[in-house]
């Protein structure tokens, strides 16, 4: 009878989940191209070599790994400090918290665009403002070197809110007693931040680190509507790779060993992570 | 002014600006978008939402599809993950843990990279160009993070009510209707709107399974008014279907705040 209750829900996981890493699985050692007219031909490891040799799959592994990793470090930061305003109490925490939401709730490319906008040169408001304080013109979208900080910024607007929300979650465990014992015993409230705050906060912070860097990986809405991974290819990410594989280049036995490789380097760097973790013995505090 | 109402309002500004920015640009004359110089009271126009509303399609159409099928992917993800939770919930506990692990580690997937392989199926069976059958990626995508919360749920209810109620002589499915849902219906709100969420903003798989522009969803069509080139975008006309798009999320979020955020933490806390 239980299993009655489950088949269904597995089921439809199964074939949404599952079944797609075992078609990438197969089709990656297949050719099926234009070349071949779109009919999967055996052609042993020749996409996984010509992977390994993708000097455009390995940069944009690159940008993709600078992406996930410089945002989430500023999400982190950013949400720590609004999570300790929203914690105090104040009157209008309840709108304020539900306004902040909004960036998180609206679709991707809705506010993807909005931010090109604001990028915009020479009529975005970006330009106006370094303009008037004499750093401009900027030409932030047309700079290789500097367009990925631009997808940075729209995303750590936009995926704030939700760090924000868990790290939220984590302050309103924390006793309220623990503080006052520590103030006195004449602690400062920058020690009580180290010493209390950010210990127990820890499986928060690691939880949405998790979470974001995993989602982070996969970015696509934002960049294929912001910069559509330009300039000169300098904010594709592995997703959008991908996707340029199958839907433009409509070869689709490389585009699945190109998700396929970005998901295992994904897996094999959450996996060492974990393990530096638990070596170093930061997660001591946690275990029962 | 003290220093918590100065960090207040700088939370505030750095929110909400780049939403205010598109609120104006959407009421301002194309002349005006590039030209600074324009007198003040000529900026100002009504031009770019008409054109949106009178557009073939209409805009609203595109809001329309969003909530259309929003609302199918909320219900179909629902009546399937109730009775699933409920089945997990009474498996015995290690299968619990296994499954639970496996579930957390689907909620984690970027699931952005199996749009190939679904829109394969999606060709397979015929399901391409079609708004609702999007319902079915859509509830197996959000499956996990309903599974999540909806377990939590029924863990949190006191074990011998199902057994009373099983020793009265309820049948399962009395039981779930008459006893067990009523319960957990705050956590059944909270995933029902997140999973609704979920499904207005989803951008890849609506992308590459619809084309026709009747069908479109919110997200896409957004999209599509981009274009192809980063130089003859109308952005008069993009902000303000910026704001006409937002104003339904608005809505929400401000109705629903609570239960967004116990479902947020509950599910990334209790996974």
């Amino acid at each position: 009878m239980t299993w009655l209750l489950l088949t269904p829900a597995l089921l439809l996981m199964a074939l949404i989940f599952g079944w797609p890493m075992l078609r990438y699985a197969w089709l990656s050692f297949h050719a099926n191209s234009v070349l071949t007219g779109l009919v999967p031909v055996a052609n042993g490891g020749a996409n996984w070599m010509r992977l390994l040799a993708d000097d455009r799959f390995w940069q944009d592994v690159l940008q993709t790994s600078r992406f996930a990793l410089v945002s989430v470090t500023a999400e982190l930061f950013l949400a720590l400090l609004i999570a300790l305003l929203l914690d105090q109490r104040w009157r209008g925490r309840g709108a304020v918290r539900a306004l902040t939401l909004l960036p998180w709730a609206l679709p991707t490319t809705m506010m993807a665009l909005g931010w090109r906008w604001i990028f915009n040169t020479p009529y975005g408001p970006l330009e106006a403002v370094a303009g008037f304080v004499g750093l401009g013109p900027l030409n932030l979208m047309a700079s290789p070197q500097w367009t990925w900080l631009a997808t940075v910024v729209a995303d750590v607007w936009k995926t704030t809110p939700f760090i924000t929300l868990i790290l939220l979650a984590g302050l309103q465990t924390i006793p309220a007693d623990l503080y006052a014992a520590f103030r006195l015993e004449g602690g400062r409230s920058i020690q009580a931040l180290r010493d209390i705050t950010l210990p127990l906060l820890l499986p928060y912070i690691l939880l949405s680190l998790l979470f974001r860097l995993a989602q982070a990986f996969g970015v696509f809405d934002l960049i294929q509507v912001l910069t559509g991974g330009g300039p000169a290819g300098s904010t594709e990410s592995l997703a959008l790779y991908a996707y340029f594989n199958a839907m433009r280049f409509l070869d689709f036995g490389y585009s699945a060993t190109v998700m396929l490789g970005g998901f295992l380097l994904l897996s094999l760097s959450i996996l060492l992570g974990a393990l530096a973790l638990r070596l170093s013995g930061a997660l001591r505090p946690l275990q029962p | 002014m003290n220093r918590r109402q100065l960090w207040i309002s700088l939370l505030l500004l750095w929110s909400l600006a780049p939403m205010l920015w598109q609120l104006i640009s959407s009421f301002t004359t194309t002349a005006a978008l590039v030209d600074g110089g324009v007198p003040f009271l000529q900026r100002w126009t009504l031009i770019h939402y008409r054109q949106l509303l009178s557009s073939d399609p209409p805009f609203w159409r595109f809001l329309l599809n969003s909530t259309v099928l929003a609302s199918a992917s909320t219900v179909l993800t629902i009546a399937l993950a109730i009775p699933a939770a409920y089945g997990l919930v009474r498996l015995p506990q290690r299968w619990l843990r296994v499954s639970r692990a496996l579930i957390a580690g689907a909620a984690l997937f970027p699931y952005v990279l199996l749009f190939l392989a679904l829109l394969e199926l999606a060709r397979s069976l015929n399901l391409g160009n079609s708004l609702l059958a999007l319902a079915i990626p859509y509830s197996a995508l959000s499956l996990p993070l309903a599974l999540l919360l909806l377990t939590a749920a029924f863990e949190g209810l006191p074990k011998d009510l199902d057994d009373a109620a099983k020793l009265e002589g309820m049948s399962l499915v009395q039981r779930l209707r008459w006893v067990l849902i009523p319960l957990i219906a705050p956590a059944t709100a909270s995933t029902a709107i997140l999973v609704f969420l979920f499904a207005w903003n989803e951008y890849p798989i609506a992308l590459t399974w619809l084309s026709r522009s009747e069908q479109l969803t919110l997200p896409v069509a957004m999209a599509r008014i981009a274009g192809s080139s980063v130089y003859s975008v109308p952005y008069g006309a993009y902000a303000a279907a910026t704001v006409l798009g937002a104003l339904p999320l608005l809505l929400l979020v401000l109705l629903f705040q609570r239960q967004i955020v116990s479902g947020l933490t509950n599910g990334a806390v209790k996974g």
